[in-house]
């Protein structure tokens, strides 16, 4: 009696077990294919350059694989420096996983990645009992260099109709983003731009809600630019006034979908969401947002680090003719001596690709301006060096 | 039910208008929380099928990874992903399946006293460790203190943190519902207890563990916060669980998802689309496998 329906289930469990091997052994198989060879795909015009001549020969190239983490401002640029750097010498890897300055300089101290991406250089002053300069030291066993690589502009992107051309002094952008200015006919904005018939509607300032590297550069720039007007200490996390949205794309499309609507956002945003950029008076003329003028401004940028250690101090008041002060500069921090040589030589072969002429000339197309030629000078020099 | 409510009220003369009230009440109340439970899950399916659907009917999506693709440039698939979510989720398998499977048997068939106890106790708070702090966990130890890199076998032994307690106590539930009376029986032909588990407790209850399997499977894969901490995205397919960074799908979306770019977009929408299509087939997989055999008490 109790036999009978015991080997009913016996016969079922071994129906469901080869069900169940099944599935396991079509996921596996499934596992198994597959191709990393994306070469068909057209590469946008400027840069495709790099995969036929290429400055590099092909025994520069990496073997194995490169991880980094860090800042988001670059993700673009590095994205597109990794593309062309696989057309040029397929099989190698390269990882970039956009966590936030922050986060890539903690796991570069933790020795998680090979290197980071941060919008500002490693602090060597004290901030919580650490010194991030000095633990990254500790970590690499030699010092650790801050490499500037990618130059990203902050766009101030209105939108008003009729307005085709805004011109800003910093002190009247501290005063709309502080909220002391309210309309667009405001005398003082008016007075900035003859000839231009600004309406009566109100100014309506949007911010990053979240903390972004993008709100410490725009303010840093306010603050070192227009000191009376802008008294907030530069932070990541926005004191102005406005109304915030979260991330880029969250700002760009409020300025797109708001009369009156004016906002800072990288470039490459104002640009993909057709946004007008207004141009920047620093006291040497009005100056409109290119690859170029940015240029002009981080040549404008002292040294501050030592060596090839390349930290910029940027002149955000700079009176340089034709330059457009507001930017960011994205570093890559690397070990100047690491223990692992195949690693280093990566590394050096990867960067050198990221700071070539081509490579730099090819970002502009999509939102970041080149690095100026002395610059470059001296970031080819500090990659050489490396060991 | 409605012939026996039917059959109590005809002796008074129908049903009295507030039985029909309080019905109707019932019955509206019911119906409309059925939709409302149904409008958000319509919602998504719908945006994610109307909106990413296209990406899954290019044959590339299924063979090719997203090496040497940016933002920008349309092209690539998803292999490298899917291929990992898969991969992840057939080791957190393998290591959560047999420790929970031989948790339950000890608890249900062996433990007695404080150790059976302080062990329910234990599951019982493992099954409350919200997947943030099983990931931070898992950093700790194998970051922080044995100074490992990030590795995906790292995220599977979070998932399987995550896992183990849903199948024990899934595995629990199906070994209580064997009837007494087989093992009994068992004993009494003289088949030692250790015997009577493998051939009659297990067998009986083999389809509702697979199914606990299944859905505790399908609940992991959709994990992101383990996913995050220890396993950074990578475009390119790789299938070492030990070395490198492997690519999932959960990671995929958030790479992407702060992206304005078109293509950027529409790869985010397929890889939502895609992970709700692998968990579905999961769920579906394990609805039918406890269709076709349930415990038949």
């Amino acid at each position: 009696m109790l036999l009978h329906p015991l080997e009913g289930n016996t016969v079922k469990i071994t129906r469901t077990s080869q069900v169940a091997m099944l599935a396991l052994l079509g996921s596996l198989s499934l596992a198994a294919c597959g191709s990393d060879n994306n070469t068909t795909t057209t590469t946008p015009a400027g840069t495709s350059s790099a995969s036929s001549s290429g400055s590099t020969s092909a025994g520069d190239c990496l073997s194995g694989t490169l991880n980094a983490e860090g800042s988001s401002a670059q993700k673009n640029a590095i994205d597109e420096a990794i593309a062309t750097y696989g057309e040029k010498c397929s099989g190698a890897t390269i990882n970039y996983n956009p966590t936030g300055s922050g986060a890539g300089i903690k796991q570069f101290i933790a020795g998680q990645v090979d290197f980071a991406g941060s919008d500002s250089a490693l602090k060597t002053t004290e901030k919580d009992g650490k010194v991030e300069a000095d633990d990254a030291a500790k970590t690499c066993g030699s010092p650790a260099w801050n490499i500037p690589m990618v130059v990203g502009p902050i766009a101030i992107a209105y939108n008003v109709k009729g307005v085709e051309s805004l011109v800003l002094t910093p002190s009247v952008a501290a005063k709309i983003f502080s909220g002391a200015i309210t309309t667009w006919n405001d005398p003082a904005i008016a007075v900035i731009n003859p000839g231009t018939t600004l309406p009566a509607s109100a100014i309506k300032v949007f911010f990053r809600s979240d903390e972004s590297g993008t709100t410490e550069n725009f303010t840093k720039y306010l603050k070192g630019a227009a000191a009376a007007d802008w008294t907030a200490d530069p932070a990541k996390k926005w004191t102005g006034k406005g109304e915030g949205k979260e991330k880029s794309a969250g700002v760009a499309e409020g300025v797109k979908s708001t009369d009156g609507g004016i906002t800072y956002v990288e470039w490459s945003y104002a640009r993909d969401n057709k946004l007008a950029v207004a141009k920047v008076d620093n006291g040497a003329g009005a100056v409109e947002l290119s690859g170029d003028a940015v240029g002009k401004a981080v040549a404008a940028a002292t040294q501050d680090g030592s060596g090839n250690d390349l930290r910029l101090k940027l002149d955000y008041a700079t009176q340089a003719a034709g330059a457009y002060p507001i930017l960011l500069v994205t570093y890559e921090i690397v070990c100047s001596k690491g223990s692992d040589a195949t690693k280093q030589a990566n590394i050096k072969s990867f960067l050198t690709h990221f700071s070539s002429a081509e490579v730099q000339a090819g970002l502009e197309e999509i939102g970041y301006a080149p690095l100026p030629s002395e610059v470059q000078a001296k970031v080819a020099t500090a990659i050489a060096a490396i060991s | 039910m409605s012939a026996l409510t039917q059959g109590t009220a005809t002796p008074r003369g129908g049903p009295s208008t507030r039985r029909s009230v309080t019905d109707v009440v019932a019955r509206v109340a019911m119906w409309s929380a059925f939709f409302l439970a149904c409008v958000p899950l319509v919602w998504i399916l719908g945006s994610t099928i109307l909106k990413g659907g296209h990406m899954l009917l290019d044959s590339g999506w299924w063979t090719n990874s997203q090496n040497g693709i940016t933002a920008r440039r349309v092209g690539g698939g998803a292999a490298h992903a899917i291929q990992g979510t898969l991969i992840q989720a057939v080791v957190t398998a393998a290591i959560s399946v047999p420790i929970g499977v031989l948790t339950a048997i000890y608890l249900v068939e062996y433990g007695r006293g404080p150790v059976a106890r302080l062990v329910s106790f234990m599951v019982d708070i493992l099954t409350g460790i919200p997947s943030i702090v099983a990931a931070l966990f898992i950093y700790a130890l194998w970051v922080t203190t044995f100074g490992f890199q990030r590795v995906p076998f790292a995220v599977t032994l979070a998932l399987a943190m995550l896992m183990i307690p849903t199948i024990v106590r899934s595995t629990e539930e199906m070994l209580k519902l064997v009837p007494k009376d087989y093992r009994e029986a068992s004993y009494a032909l003289g088949v030692p207890k250790w015997r009577t588990i493998v051939k009659v407790v297990l067998p009986t209850a083999f389809s509702g563990i697979v199914t606990g399997i299944l859905l505790g499977l399908a609940r992991v894969m959709g994990e992101t916060a383990p996913l995050i901490i220890l396993g950074p995205y990578a475009k390119s397919i790789s299938h070492n669980l030990f070395d490198g960074l492997m690519g999932t799908l959960p990671t995929m979306i958030n790479q992407d998802r702060a992206e304005s770019l078109q293509p950027a977009v529409d790869r985010v929408w397929g890889a939502a689309l895609t992970l709700i299509l692998l968990i579905f087939l999961l769920n579906l997989a394990g609805r039918l496998v406890s269709r076709f055999s349930t415990v038949r008490a």
